[in-house]
């Protein structure tokens, strides 16, 4: 297709038409069917800097959207024109006989780039529903064009895993935030594991007022914008303790975290890829990190479209 | 701790449970192999229970803990619906499982407990009454002996299983003796249908839509229908199903709390005591049949070859089939008629509730063909299977003239959320861990239901009746569609 002939309205009635051939396949099939069923809870806007970042978001998003069931709309910059197409991710629920199918639709972007694309994705997505625009890839204070996104969505989720400056990396989040966006970053997601043993040690085991400080390492050459998350979550949440940051020889990413407190000292510390030790105070476990991919990540955070007030002041602090 | 948490976030992950042990009596069960053991697997598998967290598992078999881990192995694999199963985490998840055998009846039992809970190193505990419900009083009383039941700086629950009498005043002496020995803050009674999404969905339906509740009055509700039927018979539990029947096993305790869960006026606040206040209001206000009306306002059916089943007496005056016809004494709901309907061996399994609203005051569109041209909108709240919720409206016909028929609309709740929904007994047990009775029925609820049950009861102990009376894949005896017909109406049958 060419940028010409491409109308939203015409990408509309390629996804009725898939639709409507989705329905006739399952009604010719040979073992009996139950029918097909359109499943949409949001539109989830994917933005990636190349054509194959595309490729790998689209197997992304499929596994998403079996959970969180969407028109996904993939963009990405290409060679030649503006082009579109649509796609179909079915599934079969365990156990069950009706297939259950979301929509998706790829977009090139042509000479125009991102700026033409978000005048066209305003009649693409689903009415009514929440748009959650996923900047696959790009650090949040480099956009590459994606900042013309912005404004459709309402919720942005960047991943600032690879960041070299991590404090301009927040800044920028926070900027967004201040202008009344609502942001999330996959890198604070990745702690979920980790910040759930800790906080579950603080369920039954500790009593946070008796914390006087707290020893945070991390591994690898820079400080993450993960382990600034961790040290201002600690930080936030304990406001009467001393809150260091130290880095380990170890491999990047939180290594361990030790509360001094009057009854001696507590200890969670990484031992191995997916486990986590606890110890002191008469505590001696290990416990299971789950493994994490970006499909789960967005998931996450895919569960939280209205304000997420542990990140907000985390971020701000 | 009584502080709060400040490392607490609900919205990314969910609060464990307590440091805590749970003793199952009937450990050997049905129950304990079916629901409770893949419900607490899978809470191990979400990461929800604490590292120590212990089972100590009783019945007579005699057993060593690593016979009885085996077993509850074959359990989760077997009954594991939707859970992978891990090897891994069942190894760490097995360590915690114990056994104790013994007989409920002999007191050294509940000291050999003790010393098997003492020694999993837990103060709170929970003790899940998962056993014919004659020993419920043995071992309460049991428990009480052994000072199980109150612990210095910890807690001490209990879990009971339906069902909580078998009449009224039963039910009453249940709940007393409960009370000499556990709090009814600490008693947690099971009602697992209370457990299950679609019906804490009705909550969320009700409760968080604006459009819905200006309308879930008499004025423009004209009826209501709930609806548990099962293609199934009594599957080799015909001894124990002839003693209950449907009318004690479905509605006197499900189906009520489902009507309650519709009908009750909205809570102050979403917590547990607010909530079952108003359920429990609702219960006290549903009007008691006077002894000369029941029989216009209920239909007891049998199914043709339930007497022949194993383990049924040849007479048997058992109810497969009860119906019956409610009303609500209150200003929301007067004049409203209620009809609750559950039985086996119905066409097809189906548990849901019909709302249904008033007609259009006016056929504004004259009589077409076909189809009459005002239908009242009906609501459908499915629970079971395919949850969700349907909205029946009329709508033009394509074409000439204003033709209309009906169409409905459609919420899916399996697709609309990809997650998966927890089991009935994982959300329950989570709660009792936690202490949050909210989907607990409480000991005024109990009664109150057993109250409006009671005419009913006693008037179908004194008659005769000429069973069977129902074909296997009907919707019931012809008597239950003219308990709806003398009001004009009908059961909906699809
Ligand atoms: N089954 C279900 O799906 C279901 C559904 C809803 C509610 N319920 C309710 O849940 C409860 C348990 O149901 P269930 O079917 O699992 O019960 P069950 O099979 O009748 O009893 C459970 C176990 O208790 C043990 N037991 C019996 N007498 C004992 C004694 N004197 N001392 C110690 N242990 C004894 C037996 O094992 P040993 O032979 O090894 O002693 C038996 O396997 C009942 O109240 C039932 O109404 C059950």
């Amino acid at each position: 297709m060419s940028t010409t002939a491409i109308r939203p309205e015409s990408i509309l009635r390629d996804l009725q038409k898939q639709w409507e051939d989705l329905a006739s396949q399952e009604i010719h099939s040979p073992t009996e069917s139950a029918g097909v069923l359109r499943a949409c809870a949001m539109t989830l806007v994917v933005a990636c800097r190349t054509p194959e970042e595309a490729l790998d978001a689209r197997q992304v998003a499929g596994q998403v959207m079996r959970v969180h069931p969407s028109r996904a709309i993939i963009v990405h910059p290409g060679s030649g024109d503006f082009d579109a197409r649509v796609f179909a991710e079915c599934w079969k629920p365990f156990g069950r006989r009706q297939q259950i199918c979301s929509e998706g639709i790829e977009i090139i972007a042509g000479q125009g780039g991102f700026a033409e694309v978000a005048r066209f994705l305003v009649p693409l997505r689903v009415p009514d529903l929440p748009v959650v625009l996923w900047c696959r890839g790009s650090s949040v204070s480099e956009t590459g064009g994606f900042h013309h996104l912005y404004p459709l969505a309402d919720k942005i989720i960047f991943d600032t895993h690879d960041v070299s400056d991590s404090d301009a990396a927040l800044r920028s989040l926070r900027r967004l935030h201040a202008y009344g966006m609502r942001v999330a970053d996959l890198h604070w997601t990745r702690l979920s594991g980790w910040r759930e043993v800790l906080a579950h040690l603080f369920d039954s085991n500790i009593n946070a007022k008796e914390i006087r400080s707290a020893r945070i390492t991390y591994g690898g050459d820079s400080v993450t914008t993960c382990a600034r998350y961790f040290e201002a979550w600690i930080r936030s949440s304990l406001p009467q303790a001393r809150v260091a940051l130290e880095p380990e020889y170890a491999s990047r990413g939180i290594y361990s975290v030790t509360f001094d407190t009057p009854k001696g000292d507590v200890t969670i510390q990484h031992v191995g890829e997916h486990t986590l030790s606890v110890t002191g105070r008469g505590l001696e476990y290990r416990t299971g990190l789950p493994s994490i991919n970006e499909a789960a990540l967005m998931q996450e955070e895919l569960s939280i479209l209205g304000a997420d007030g542990v990140y907000e002041r985390v971020l701000n602090a | 701790m009584a502080t709060a948490n400040p490392f607490s976030d609900p919205l990314r992950f969910e609060r464990r449970v307590p440091e805590c042990a749970i003793v199952i009596f009937g450990a050997n069960g049905d129950l304990t192999k079916r629901k409770l053991l893949p419900a607490l697997y899978r809470l191990a598998h979400d990461r929800r229970l604490p590292e120590s967290f212990a089972i100590v598992g009783n019945s007579r078999t005699a057993m060593t803990d690593e016979a009885f881990r085996e077993r509850m192995c074959d359990s989760v694999k077997q009954f594991s619906e939707d859970t992978e199963f891990d090897p891994a985490l069942w190894d760490r998840f097995s360590r915690n499982i114990h056994y104790v055998a013994g007989d409920m009846n002999d007191p050294a039992l509940y000291t050999a407990l003790a010393a098997k809970a003492e020694a999993t190193g837990q103060k709170n505990m929970l003790f899940y009454l998962s056993t014919q419900p004659s020993y419920y009083g043995t071992v309460v009383d049991g428990l009480g002996q052994a000072g199980l039941n109150r612990c210095e700086g910890g807690w001490r629950r209990i879990i009971v299983e339906k069902p909580f009498g078998h009449d009224l005043s039963s039910a009453h002496a249940l709940n007393q003796h409960l009370q000499q020995v556990f709090p009814e803050r600490e008693t947690y009674r099971i009602d697992h249908y209370l457990g299950k999404e679609t019906v804490q969905n009705i909550f969320g339906f009700r409760f968080g839509n604006g459009i819905f509740e200006p309308l879930w009055n008499r004025r423009y509700i004209s009826q209501i229908q709930i609806t548990a039927a099962e293609s199934i018979g009594v599957e080799g539990r015909g001894a124990y199903y002839q003693e209950a029947g449907a009318l004690r096993d479905m509605i006197q305790n499900h189906l009520l709390q489902v009507m309650a869960t519709i009908a009750m006026e909205p809570s102050a606040v979403f917590e547990s005591d607010a909530v079952r206040d108003e359920r429990a209001k609702l219960l006290r206000s549903i009007r008691i049949m006077k002894p000369e009306d029941v029989p216009r306002y209920s239909v007891a059916g049998q199914y043709k070859g339930f007497r022949e089943e194993e383990g049924v007496n040849p007479q048997a005056q058992t109810d497969t089939y009860a119906a019956a016809t409610f009303y609500v004494d209150n200003w929301r709901w007067a004049g409203v008629p209620f009809f609750i309907r559950s039985g086996k061996k119905l066409p097809k399994r189906v548990t849901d509730i019909a709302i249904q609203f008033k007609a259009a005051p006016l056929a504004l569109f004259g009589e077409g063909s076909g189809e009459p041209n005002t239908r009242p909108n009906l609501l459908i709240l499915r629970i079971q299977p395919e949850e969700g919720i349907s909205l029946r409206f009329l709508s033009k016909e394509p074409g000439e003239g204003m033709r209309l028929r009906p169409v409905s609309m459609d919420f899916n709740y399996g697709t609309s959320f990809g997650e998966r929904s927890p089991s009935a007994y994982e959300t329950l047990l989570m709660d009792a861990m936690q202490g949050d009775a909210t989907l607990y029925t409480r000991q005024d609820m109990v009664e109150a239901s057993w109250k409006v049950i009671q005419p009913i009861l006693e008037d179908w102990g004194n008659r005769k009746f000429t069973f069977p009376n129902y074909e296997p894949g009907s919707w019931g005896p012809a008597e239950a569609d003219a308990m709806l017909g003398r009001l004009g109406l009908k059961w909906r049958n699809s």
